[in-house]
């Protein structure tokens, strides 16, 4: 297995492109994270949360840790397709959850595109889960803010979530650190 | 695979929570120290014209002493838009968002009042 | 959509609570006047509501400044020479009250300066920008009206510079408040608060809770700053902002200088409380103005000249000045203002 000290592999997108498809032991496992994170998004997705909207977003150590592994494009990758298989596995493909989950996935890429070239001396994958956790949340605001509840009274909500995207980064991010390191 | 989580913190780490925690510590100053307001009252003279919600968009006429004023809700704010007074003291006013806020067109005799949750205050000095 | 759900409870919530509370209001002297009392019965309160309301229309008509009133008539007669006019007692009581004060503020304070408030076109219901008359302002500053050419005797009153003309703009609301407040005492009323054109005085409480003011931002919507009005207390507030045209890209507001016969600019409101006494009202409304024209090294000691603890003085976004004894007793809701206030040193002045 790859490890931290090598720089971002060629990603799984430029395998796919190869004339003859090949699998190999990596791809085989990517498809597993995959899979890993569609299982934890949807075990969150199903468990009540004792604050609604507010979730720790496990899915996201899978992400932070194949960006770590494989690179931001394969992040990238496993990022989305967790976000529409899940949708369409719980049936909820375009309804709002589903936006609220796309917009949150794509502003946290964003995040962790630019936080990747934080130099690493520094900053560890503790930062970049909660640089992507107030992304995602406000991508999710965002939405709601536009689109669900047009109402300037959600700037009520931004604190307390906000401060949802800390802990949780946080803890995510710890976590992440402890699976890098273990590889 | 280890259970503990004591994974140690970087500069940039430590940069990074302490940042995310001066600027929550600052949206809570920021948004909770008023009182959103969820509801309107217009009054027109010594009458009550009427308590809107201010969850909704919509534009009101409401006829005062000079004649009709518009009046705009938009979903949790309001504002005088047109106003057929002199000074548009009223219209420069701009949106109302919190409880306890008051605009009044003197010369029109109309006012919007602001009523929320609890209000940070009983009356206004202006 | 979960987050709806939050949305809503904060909005049942707001549904919720009946407060044994009644609101009136009404437009006397040209502004929106509040009145609430809390404790009593919807009759009893609706019934002493009117009645203050009814007193100050009559008082209002009584001293309109440009229109038909017993003040216009006694102005006329004091423009037409020394002859005495009979003179009604309660408006003797006003210029008497007013002429203390007015000395009090070395003149600062003074209402016989009609003629100037109506050269800048604020004799007006709908004022618009006039055209400034430099020469006419210097003939009405230099003729110096002043209350002390007032002479008031055995029910008979004339004054000895017919150049006074008489202007209860920045006095009768204060005076208004002080008898609304004895009515209310009188009528066995426990708590009340009462608004007139932003000047406020409190009886009582607010249930369990003294009554809270805010104090509105000269230039936001919102309100700058809470203070609590404990019972007999009141505040009043000067600002350039209630009443004023736009000239050249200037501000010229209602309150004008009487030394310079100009408006007064770089400040954007004075706010005074003020602690209960007789004429609690009419100092919310008069001390002020004082503060107001005063020269910024000045202001401290204008405010001790009237006798005024607690102050507020906001010259702009980022220049606001507080007393120590208002800094303790107000509350910030605006967290870049509580910033930049700065309080005064009023231990070192003599």
């Amino acid at each position: 297995m790859t490890h931290l000290t090598t720089k971002f592999k060629p990603s799984k997108s430029k395998t796919i492109k190869s004339k003859a498809i090949k699998t190999n032991s990596e791809d085989f496992h990517i498809a597993k994270l995959t899979a890993l994170a569609i299982g934890l998004h949807m075990i969150e997705a199903v468990i009540p949360s004792p604050l609604p909207g507010v979730k720790p977003g496990v899915a996201n150590i899978v992400t932070l840790f194949v960006l770590y592994q494989y690179g931001f494009a394969t992040a990238a990758w496993v990022s989305l397709l967790r976000v529409f298989a899940s949708s369409l596995l719980l049936g909820q493909f375009l309804s709002p959850t589903f936006l609220l989950s796309l917009s949150g996935a794509l502003l946290s890429l964003g995040a962790l595109y630019v936080a990747q070239y934080l130099p690493k001396k520094y900053f560890s994958a503790i930062s970049l889960s909660i640089l992507a956790a107030f992304a995602h949340i406000a991508g999710q605001l965002i939405i709601v803010r536009l689109w669900l509840i047009p109402h300037t009274g959600i700037v009520y909500l931004i604190p307390i979530f906000a401060l949802a995207a800390l802990v949780f980064g946080l803890i995510n991010g710890l976590i992440t650190a402890k699976l890098i390191k273990n590889h | 695979m280890t259970h503990k989580l004591n994974h140690r913190l970087l500069l940039g780490d430590w940069l990074v929570i302490i940042a995310s925690v001066v600027s929550i510590i600052f949206m809570f100053l920021q948004f909770w120290s008023f009182e959103q307001a969820s509801k309107l009252k217009i009054r027109q003279g010594n009458q009550i014209i009427g308590t809107y919600d201010l969850n909704q968009t919509r534009d009101l006429h409401v006829h005062g002493a000079l004649g009709d004023a518009l009046i705009s809700i938009s979903q949790g704010k309001v504002r005088f838009k047109q106003s057929p007074c002199n000074n548009q003291y009223c219209v420069h006013q701009g949106w109302l968002s919190h409880a306890g806020e008051v605009a009044i067109c003197l010369p029109n005799q109309i006012s919007l009042h602001l009523i929320g949750v609890k209000s940070n205050y009983d009356s206004l000095n202006y | 959509m979960r987050l709806t759900l939050v949305i809503y409870i904060i909005f049942l919530a707001a549904c919720s609570s009946k407060e044994p509370m009644h609101n009136t209001q009404s437009y006397v002297f040209g502004t929106l006047v509040d009145i609430t009392i809390y404790g009593e019965s919807e009759d009893k309160s609706q019934l002493v509501a009117d009645e203050i309301i009814r007193d100050f229309q009559q008082l209002h008509h009584h001293l309109h400044a440009w229109r038909p009133s017993k003040l216009q008539t006694l102005n006329a007669a004091f423009a037409s020479g020394k002859t005495p006019v009979p003179i009604d007692a309660a408006i003797a009581n006003m210029i008497t009250e007013a002429t203390v004060l007015s000395i009090q503020s070395k003149g600062a304070f003074n209402p016989s300066i009609g003629e100037l408030i109506e050269a800048w076109g604020f004799h007006n219901d709908e004022f618009k920008p006039t055209n400034i008359d430099q020469e006419k302002i210097n003939h009405l500053v230099n003729a110096k009206p002043q209350m002390s050419d007032i002479v008031i005797k055995n029910g008979y009153a004339f004054s000895n510079n017919p150049a006074v003309r008489l202007d209860f703009g920045g006095y009768a609301k204060g005076y208004a408040l002080d008898s609304a407040l004895t009515y209310l005492q009188n009528q066995g009323i426990k708590n009340a608060l009462v608004n007139i054109g932003g000047n406020i005085i409190a009886l009582g409480k607010h249930g369990e809770k003294p009554w809270r003011v805010g104090i509105q931002h000269p230039r936001k919507p919102n309100a700058i700053a809470t203070i609590n009005l404990e019972s007999g207390w009141a505040v009043g507030t000067s600002g350039d902002y209630q009443r004023y045209f736009e000239l050249g890209g200037k501000r010229y507001c209602h309150i004008i200088d009487p030394a310079a016969g100009y408006p007064v600019q770089g400040v954007q409101a004075v706010t005074v409380l003020i602690a209960p006494s007789a004429n609690a009202g009419v100092l919310s409304d008069v001390a002020s103005k004082p503060i107001f024209i005063a020269k910024p090294q000045a202001r401290v000691d204008a405010a001790s000249m009237m006798g005024i603890e607690n102050f507020l003085v906001i010259e702009s976004e980022h220049h606001i000045y507080i007393s120590p004894a208002l800094s303790k007793r107000l509350t910030w809701l605006d967290k870049d203002a509580e910033k930049y206030a700065v309080e005064y040193d009023t231990q070192t002045q003599p």
